[in-house]
């Protein structure tokens, strides 16, 4: 899964590189606008060893927020599921702030909070929250008449109970949403760090911005990629494992 | 017990089409009882009426000493995270507990108790289900095509097992068999085709304990009177 992902993304990567310089060649422009293969490979040399410290900084502010995320959008989804005012009130609420582009919102946050830790990750939870949050509402809100059914019947059926059945019975859709989820938070934590930090790889890409450094910025662009995809891999084997582990039998039947 | 449906009118939300059009028939007495019609003429909608699963009809179903109604059907599914077994375990009550290896062993799925719903043949999906019912409290179960998929044979053990076992229940059993209603049940209710007047028609059953008690003349009749109905 892994080498696959890491494939992928480095044969995207290449041929982004091969584009540029294409452009660069035919169009004769100079080192100063699209730097020259030596010197994006001397530059790459030289930062890569910070690089890799700044995209680990990032990443596990926006695996935290990620984290965060999650956990708020179980919360608030468990409370928003039943079909009741207040679970219209949140799903409104989410799909009415959800229209709003977080990247605006994001210098508020620092206007209010300033700069540092607590800002990148606000941006990084607000900008994967909310598609999470309505994926998960909309999950947890549908009923499985067919599994339901007996325990409402019975009268046995409870909250716990009826967010186990729906959150197991879309296993795989959840686990899609995190994962997908992992991206936006890589993202959020970026542009948190390049509108308001003084660390992580979203503020060395805007000292590169501000040097017009481009062959920084392709350093700082492979690395994400790379960090990105192990970040989205290591969740995917997490869910692998947990829905290997749900939907394994205890025997085999005797039919 | 009683069960009356007295001027029961319905239509879908949303349409103009009568399900049931001033719909009268009645039910007494513990016993195995079956509704019967054609595929599309509301038995489903009139057994999730009677179990006060659906609500928005005229008229009024009355009963008595009939307190505790379970629906049933037969495209019910157990969670998947556990082993039928254990899961029909968590949810029997103090007072099925005895029954439950009985039911099991009777029904002949003794030997997937561990397996999950999922693994098992669409019969033995069915008897399991139905076997989670009945272990439950209850005065009146509505049984919606439950034993569908399960062979003819082990159906008619099944049915007669039920009657032998709970003598005081009443049991209400949607079937496309008609021999098998004709066999086993006490009365049936039969829903007619539209346009025919009264909309449904109460038919009695051959009502046998046993296969051997079964007259193939008296089963003729009674097919005939319910062929006739519908």
């Amino acid at each position: 899964m892994l080498h696959r992902r890491i494939q992928q993304f480095v044969l995207v990567y290449f041929l982004g590189i091969l584009a540029l310089l294409l452009v660069k060649y035919l169009l004769n422009l100079s080192d100063y606008v699209i730097p020259s293969p030596v010197e994006i490979w001397q530059t790459c040399r030289t930062v890569f060893a910070r690089y890799v410290i700044s995209v680990l900084d990032t990443l596990w502010i926006a695996i935290v927020g990620h984290m965060i995320s999650i956990a708020l959008a179980f919360l608030v989804g468990i409370v928003g599921r039943p079909n009741s005012w207040f679970g219209s009130l949140i799903k409104a609420a989410a799909y009415n702030i959800q229209a709003y582009p977080i990247v605006a919102v994001a210098p508020i946050i620092f206007i209010l909070i300033g700069d540092g830790l607590i800002t990148r990750l606000l941006i990084a939870v607000l900008i994967c929250y909310f598609p999470l949050l309505l994926s998960v509402i909309g999950i947890l809100s549908e009923p499985v008449d067919s599994i339901e059914h007996f325990y409402v019947a019975t009268k046995r059926m409870n909250w716990r109970l009826q967010v186990r059945i729906r959150a197991y019975e879309n296993i795989s859709k959840l686990i899609t949403v995190i994962a997908g989820g992992g991206t936006m938070a890589v993202v959020g934590t970026i542009v948190a760090e390049f509108i308001a930090a003084d660390a992580g790889i979203g503020y060395s890409i805007r000292t590169a911005l501000y040097q017009s450094d481009l062959s920084k910025i392709l350093t700082a662009l492979f690395l994400i990629g790379i960090g990105t995809s192990l970040y989205l891999t290591a969740l995917e084997w997490v869910g692998n494992v947990i829905q290997k582990r749900l939907v394994s039998s205890k025997a085999t039947p005797d039919k | 017990m009683q069960i009356e449906c007295l001027d029961i009118s319905y239509q879908y939300p949303q349409t103009d089409i009568y399900v049931f059009d001033h719909l009268n028939c009645r039910l007494t007495g513990p016993g195995f009882h079956a509704l019967f019609g054609q595929s599309g003429m509301g038995k489903t909608t009139l057994a999730r009426m009677i179990a006060g699963e659906l609500t928005g009809y005229s008229g009024l179903i009355q009963s008595s000493e009939i307190s505790k109604v379970l629906y049933t059907h037969n495209m019910e599914r157990f969670p998947g995270w556990a082993g039928i077994g254990e899961l029909m375990a968590s949810t029997t009550p103090a007072s099925g507990r005895d029954r439950l290896n009985a039911m099991v062993n009777a029904f002949g799925i003794q030997s997937v108790m561990n397996a999950r719903f999922s693994q098992l043949s669409l019969g033995q999906k069915n008897r399991a289900n139905l076997i989670r019912y009945l272990i439950q409290e209850f005065d009146l179960l509505i049984m919606d095509e439950s034993l569908a998929n399960v062979d003819e044979t082990t159906r008619g053990r099944i049915i007669i097992n039920l009657k032998t076992l709970y003598p005081e229940k009443s049991f209400l059993y949607i079937s496309h068999n008609m021999m098998e209603i004709a066999k086993f049940c006490k009365q049936i209710v039969v829903l007619r085709s539209p346009g025919k007047h009264p909309p449904a028609q109460v038919i009695s059953g051959r009502n046998l304990m046993r296969e051997d008690d079964l007259v193939i003349k008296e089963l003729e009749q009674t097919m005939l009177e319910i062929v006739h109905a519908s």
